[in-house]
C-alpha cells in the first residue's frame, strides 16, 4: 500500500510539474506573441437573421412579407480604447452623413457599451451614395459595417395594423426568459399581435457562423456559416383582407356619422367579424390605427413618442380585445336567455313598458320616457324597452344563487375569450362577492336592487370586451355553442408566389361548447333580435329592414365615465350587434364607437358596411336611413 | 434504570463531537475553502460581461450552490464511512438508477443529454454518480480482500464499473466518462490488485481506443462521434483546422498566453470579453482566468490545488482500514485528474473533453459533489485518527 501511495504523490508531483511548465512556457516565455495574437484576434462570431415567414390573409393574400434592406451597424468593440474625443468626432460626422441627431446614436452606443459584441443598428436603408461614401472611407469610421438584413414590408398599406403588431429588437427583460430558447441580443422579434404569437414560426433559424475582420473591424473574408439560416413559416390567418379594409373604413364611417350627429367626443371604436360556425375571426379592427411601418428598421424615438402621445388616443392599443366597455342593451339578450333558461319569465308573459320605474325609491328611466304598452319577451328585445329589463332584474335580485351572473360567466363574460392575439382583456362581472371584495365602504359593499337593475341592462359595472360580445353573439347565431375565436387558420412552408401553398400546421381548435341553454329560450331571442332588425319598432329596423340578407340584431347605447383631454364625464359608447343571414348564420360583427351616441345612428352603419362587403350587397341597390333610437 | 442511560448518554455524546472536532483536517477545509473562495472571485471577474445588466449574474447562483455544498460537506464528515460499505449496493442501484433517468427525461443541450432539470437548478446525475460508483466499487473490491490476486476479482470489480461509465458515455459526455475510468483504474491500483492485472487492464484499455478511434471506423463501424475523434486526437496537431475543431484550443492557448506573467486584467481581456473563449464560465474557465490575472493568478490557484492533494494523500495514510483507504486515494485520484484534464485542455497537453475544473468551474452538480468528495475525506481523516488513539 505505501509504495503506491508514494506512486500516487509523485504522479501528482509530475502533474503539478507539467502543468507549471507549460504555463511558464506560455505565459512568461512566449506571452508577448500570445498578446500580440490577441490584439489581432481576426475571428468575430457573425449572426445572421433568416428570413422572417410572410403573414397573408385566409385568401392567401399577402399583408406582410420582406424586403431586402441595408443597415448601418456599429460594433461598440472597434470603439474601445478609441480616446473620448476622436470617438465623439467620428460619431458626429456618422450623424450628418446618415442625417441622424447625433445625441440618439451616442446614447445607442452608451446603452450597447455593457455587451460589445452585439452591434448596434444605427441607420437603416439610408441612399446608395451614403453607403458608397461609407465604404470607401471605412478607415475614418472603424467599427462601423455595412450589413444586409429583412425588412417587415406591409403590402395592403397599414390595415390589421393592431391584428399584425410590429417586429423590434429584443430587449434585454425578454432575453432573460427567452436567452433558453435561441435568442440572441439583438434579434429582431415579434413584440405585438400575431408577430409576437406566432414569432416562433415566423422567425425561422438564423444563421451562425464566423467572419474575418482586421483591426479596425473591417470584414475581410467571405461569411463561414457552421449553421446555415432558415426561413421562418407563413402565417395563414383567418381574416380577409377585404372584409378587414372594409371594417377599418366602417369605423371611420361611424365615428363621422356619431360626430355629425352632434357627438363630438367621438374618437375611437372597435369590431369584430366572426364566423359563428367555427370561430373564425374574419375582420378585427380597432380606431384609431397607426401605420406599423413606424416600426421597420431603425425605429426613430421622435415617431414613437408621437404614438404613445395621448393625444394620439393610443393607436396601438387594440380595442377589440383589449378594450373594456358597459355594453348596454346589447346585453339584454342575455338577461333574456338566463330569465327564459330558469322559468324566471314565460316566452308570452306580458309585462308594462313605462317611460320610467321607481324600484327601492330609486327612480330608473326608460330611454323612451313616452313608451306605455304591455310587452312581451320579443317585443321587449326588438323596442328595447328597459323598464321590462328593470322587472325582470327584480325577479333575479330576490334569487339567492345569482342566476344571471352565473349565466353570463357560462356564456363567456367577465373570462378571457382565448383569442390567439394578446393582450387580451377579461372584462368584469360584478357578483356580490366581487361587490365586498372591491369597494372600501360598507355602504359600498352590499348588493343593491339598483346593482341587479343595472346589470340587466349591461350597465353599472359589468364590462365586456368586444371579442366577448361578439362570441356571446355567435352562441345565439349557432345554437348555444361557445367558439374559441381564433386568428391564425394555418402554419404554411414558405413558397414562392404562385405556388400552392403546404400546410405544416392547421390551427389545431378546441371543439366548441355546448353552454346548454334551453333551446325555446334561445329561439325566442332570436325572434326578438330578428324584430329589432325588421319589425316597425325595431331599433335598426330602419337600417337592416330592406338589406338583402336577413339581418338579426341589437343596438345599445352605454354610458361610461370617460376621461378625454378636455373633458370628464359620462359619453355614450353606441353599440350594434348582430348576425346573418337569420336562418343559417354565416357571420357575426359587433361594433362599437366610443362616445358615439345611439347605437342605431353610429354602430349599426358601421356593422351594416361589413355586411354589405362580406355578402357582396352593392350598396346602391336597396334603401338604407339612418334611424334615430336606443 | 432510564434515567441513568439519559444522564450517561448526553456527556457521551458531546465527547463525540468534541473528539470530532478536534481530529478533522483544518488545514484541508482551510485549503478547501480558498480554492473555493479564488473561483467565486475568478466566476465574478469571468462573467462580468456575460449577462447584460446583471454583472452578478452567475456569482450570485454560484454562492448558492458554495452554501448547499458547505452543508453537504458538514453532512458527509460527519456519517462514518462504513455505512457507505454496508449500503454499497443501494448506492450502486441509485446512480445506476440517475444515469439511465437521465437518457430518458433529460433536457437536450446541444445534442446530449446531461442534465435533468429541477426547476431552475439543472442536475447533473454524471456527478453525483461518480462519488456513488467509487464508494461501491471501494466496499466491493474491500470485501474480497484476501482474494486480490484473483483474476475474478479483478475482472468483476471493471465489470461493475462499466456500466455507469458506458451509461455517462451514452449521454455523450466523454469528459465525464474519461473521468471514471480513471477511478475504476484508481480503485483497482490503490486496493493493490497485482501488477500483472494492472498491466493487462493498460492493454485491454490501449487495445479498445485504437480500435474506437483507428481500426474501426477505418472498417466502417463508427462508435464514437466523428467529433469525438477530432477532439480526442485533435490536441495533438492543432493547426489541421484553425477554424473548426481547434478553433477552442487555439482561442485558448491564445488566452492563457496573452496573460503574460500578471495577466491583462478584467477590462483588457479581450478572449473573455469578446466571447472568443467558448464556456468561459465552465469548461475554460482556467483560460480566462490565466488571460485576466497572468501566470501569478493561475499559480496560486495551482499551490492551492496541490496543497488540496497533499493533504488527501495524508488522509490515504491515515485510514483505518483497506476500504477507506481505497475511497480516499480514490477521490485524491478523481480531483487530480479532473484539474489535470480540465487545465491541460485549456493550454492544449490534453485532449479538449467537457468536464469542469473542480471547485471553480460554474455549476451546482459539480461543486456539491466536489465538496460532498472533500467531506469524505474528512469523515475517514475523522475515523482514522480516533482509530489511532484508542
Amino acid at each position: 500500500m505505501a509504495i503506491r501511495i508514494a506512486v500516487l504523490g509523485v504522479l501528482a508531483v509530475m502533474i503539478f510539474c507539467a502543468l507549471f511548465f507549460r504555463l511558464w512556457a506560455l505565459q512568461v516565455i512566449s506571452g508577448e506573441r500570445y498578446l500580440e495574437d490577441a490584439r489581432n484576434n481576426q475571428i468575430r462570431p457573425y449572426r445572421a437573421a433568416a428570413p422572417r415567414g410572410s403573414i397573408v390573409d385566409r385568401n392567401g393574400r399577402v399583408l406582410v412579407s420582406n424586403v431586402p434592406g441595408t443597415l448601418v451597424q456599429l460594433w461598440p468593440a472597434a470603439l474601445e480604447g478609441v480616446p473620448e474625443a476622436d470617438r465623439d468626432r467620428m460619431l458626429r460626422r456618422l450623424a450628418r452623413l446618415l442625417r441622424i441627431p447625433h445625441r440618439e446614436i451616442r446614447a445607442a452606443v452608451v446603452a450597447g457599451e455593457s455587451d460589445p459584441l452585439t452591434p448596434i443598428t444605427i441607420a437603416e436603408s439610408p441612399s446608395e451614395q451614403r453607403i458608397d461614401y461609407l465604404l470607401e472611407h471605412q478607415a475614418q469610421f472603424p467599427g462601423v459595417q455595412i450589413a444586409q438584413t429583412h425588412l417587415r414590408s406591409y403590402e395592403q398599406g397599414g390595415i390589421g395594423a393592431q391584428i399584425l403588431g410590429y417586429v423590434g429588437e429584443v430587449t434585454k427583460p425578454q432575453l432573460k426568459t427567452m436567452a433558453k430558447r435561441g435568442y440572441a441580443p439583438g434579434d429582431r422579434i415579434g413584440q405585438t399581435g400575431v408577430e409576437a404569437t406566432y414569432d416562433q414560426y415566423l422567425r425561422g433559424t438564423p444563421g451562425v457562423g464566423r467572419v474575418y475582420v482586421d483591426a479596425l473591424g473591417r470584414v475581410t473574408s467571405p461569411r463561414q456559416f457552421s449553421q446555415l439560416p432558415e426561413a421562418g413559416n407563413n402565417i395563414r390567418l383567418t381574416i380577409d383582407a377585404e372584409v378587414q379594409k372594409a371594417a377599418e373604413d366602417a369605423l371611420e364611417y361611424g365615428i363621422r356619422l356619431a360626430i355629425e350627429d352632434g357627438e363630438w367626443a367621438a374618437d375611437g371604436g372597435a369590431l369584430v367579424a366572426m364566423d359563428p360556425r367555427n370561430g373564425e375571426i374574419i375582420a378585427l379592427a380597432s380606431n384609431p390605427s397607426f401605420d406599423p411601418s413606424v416600426y421597420v428598421g431603425r425605429v426613430s424615438p421622435k415617431e414613437l413618442r408621437a404614438l404613445a402621445d395621448s393625444a394620439a388616443n393610443h393607436p396601438t392599443l387594440n380595442r377589440a380585445v383589449s378594450g373594456v366597455y358597459p355594453p348596454g342593451s346589447t346585453f339584454k339578450p342575455v338577461t333574456a336567455l338566463a330569465a327564459l333558461h330558469e322559468g324566471l319569465v314565460q316566452p308570452d308573459e306580458l309585462i308594462q313598458c313605462t317611460g320610467k320605474e321607481v324600484i327601492d325609491g330609486q327612480t330608473f328611466a326608460n330611454w323612451d320616457p313616452f313608451a306605455n304598452e304591455p310587452m312581451i319577451m320579443t317585443t321587449a328585445l326588438a323596442a328595447s324597452c328597459d323598464t321590462y329589463f328593470y322587472q325582470v332584474a327584480m325577479r333575479f335580485y330576490v334569487r339567492e344563487d345569482a342566476p344571471l351572473q352565473k349565466w353570463a360567466k357560462r356564456m363567456g363574460f367577465g373570462r378571457r375569450a382565448g383569442i390567439d392575439l394578446g393582450p387580451e382583456e377579461a372584462g368584469l362581472v360584478p357578483t356580490i362577492a366581487w361587490k365586498e371584495r372591491y369597494f372600501k365602504h360598507p355602504i359600498d359593499k352590499i348588493w343593491t336592487s339598483g346593482d341587479s337593475v343595472q346589470l340587466s341592462i349591461g350597465q353599472g359595472d359589468f364590462l365586456a370586451t368586444p371579442l366577448q360580445m361578439t362570441r356571446f353573439y355567435a352562441l345565439v347565431a349557432n345554437g348555444g355553442k361557445l367558439v374559441e375565436p381564433h386568428i391564425v387558420k394555418s402554419v404554411e412552408e414558405p413558397r414562392k408566389e404562385g405556388e400552392p401553398p403546404v400546410v405544416l400546421q392547421p390551427y389545431l381548435m378546441k371543439p366548441a361548447k355546448d353552454v346548454g341553454l334551453d333551446p325555446t329560450a334561445l329561439r325566442i331571442v332570436r325572434e326578438g333580435l330578428y324584430d329589432a332588425a325588421h319589425a316597425p319598432y325595431g331599433t335598426s329596423a330602419s337600417i337592416f329592414g330592406s338589406f338583402p340578407v336577413a339581418i338579426a340584431g341589437k343596438t345599445g347605447t352605454a354610458e361610461k365615465f370617460v376621461r378625454i383631454p378636455g373633458y370628464q364625464g359620462l359619453r355614450d359608447q353606441a353599440w350594434w350587434c348582430g348576425y346573418g343571414p337569420y336562418d343559417r348564420p354565416e357571420l357575426v360583427v359587433c361594433a362599437v364607437i366610443e362616445n358615439g351616441g345611439h347605437g342605431g345612428t353610429a354602430a349599426a352603419p358601421a356593422a351594416l358596411k361589413v355586411f354589405e362587403k362580406f355578402f357582396k350587397v352593392d350598396p346602391e341597390s336597396y334603401v338604407s336611413r339612418i334611424g334615430y333610437s336606443d | 434504570m432510564a434515567t441513568r442511560v439519559e444522564t450517561a448518554a448526553r456527556p457521551h455524546l458531546t465527547a463525540e463531537i468534541a473528539a470530532f472536532l478536534r481530529h478533522l483536517d483544518y488545514l484541508l477545509l482551510i485549503v478547501v475553502g480558498g480554492v473555493v473562495a479564488y473561483g467565486l472571485w475568478v466566476l465574478a471577474d469571468v462573467t462580468r460581461h456575460d449577462v447584460p445588466g446583471e454583472a452578478d449574474f452567475y456569482l450570485v447562483r454560484q454562492s448558492v450552490y458554495v452554501v448547499f455544498g458547505v452543508i453537504a460537506l458538514g453532512a458527509a464528515a460527519a456519517v462514518n464511512p462504513d455505512v457507505y460499505r454496508r449500503l454499497g449496493r443501494v448506492l450502486y442501484g441509485i446512480a445506476l438508477f440517475l444515469l439511465l433517468l437521465v437518457l430518458v427525461v433529460g433536457d437536450d443541450v446541444r445534442g446530449s443529454k446531461r442534465w435533468i432539470e429541477f426547476g431552475t437548478f439543472n442536475f447533473q446525475p454524471s456527478e453525483l454518480g461518480k462519488i456513488l460508483l467509487i464508494l461501491f466499487l471501494a466496499g466491493f473490491i474491500a470485501d474480497r480482500a484476501r482474494r486480490l490476486d484473483e483474476w475474478k476479482t479483478s475482472l468483476a470489480t471493471v465489470a461493475l464499473g462499466l456500466p455507469p461509465m458506458l451509461l455517462v458515455f451514452k449521454e455523450p459526455d466523454f469528459g465525464t466518462a474519461l473521468i471514471y475510468a480513471g477511478a475504476i483504474t484508481a480503485i483497482l491500483f490503490l486496493a493493490c490488485v497485482p501488477w500483472t492485472h494492472l498491466a493487462a487492464l493498460a492493454a485491454a484499455t490501449a487495445l479498445v481506443l485504437t480500435s474506437l478511434v483507428w481500426l474501426l471506423p477505418a472498417a466502417g463501424v463508427e462508435v464514437l462521434q466523428p467529433y469525438q475523434v477530432d477532439r480526442l486526437t485533435g490536441f495533438l496537431h492543432p493547426d489541421v483546422d484553425p477554424s473548426g475543431t481547434t478553433y477552442n484550443v487555439n482561442q485558448s492557448i491564445t488566452a492563457v498566453g496573452s496573460g503574460g506573467l500578471d495577466g491583462r486584467g478584467v477590462a483588457n481581456a479581450t478572449q473573455t470579453k469578446f466571447n472568443y473563449l467558448p464556456e468561459h464560465n465552465t469548461d475554460f474557465i482556467f483560460s480566462s482566468l490565466a488571460e485576466q490575472r497572468g501566470f501569478l493568478g493561475a499559480a496560486v490557484l495551482l499551490l492551492l490545488y496541490a496543497v488540496v492533494v497533499w493533504r488527501g494523500i495524508k488522509v490515504i495514510a491515515v485510514a483505518p482500514d483497506l476500504f477507506t483507504a481505497t475511497v480516499a486515494g480514490t477521490i485524491v485520484f478523481a480531483l487530480l485528474f479532473q484539474v489535470f484534464i480540465n487545465i491541460g485542455m485549456t493550454i492544449g497537453i490534453a485532449p479538449i473533453t467537457g468536464i469542469p475544473l473542480p471547485l471553480v468551474s460554474y455549476g451546482g452538480s459539480s461543486m456539491i459533489t466536489t465538496l460532498i468528495m472533500i467531506g469524505i475525506l474528512e469523515a475517514i481523516h475523522v475515523r482514522g485518527q480516533l482509530a489511532s488513539r484508542r
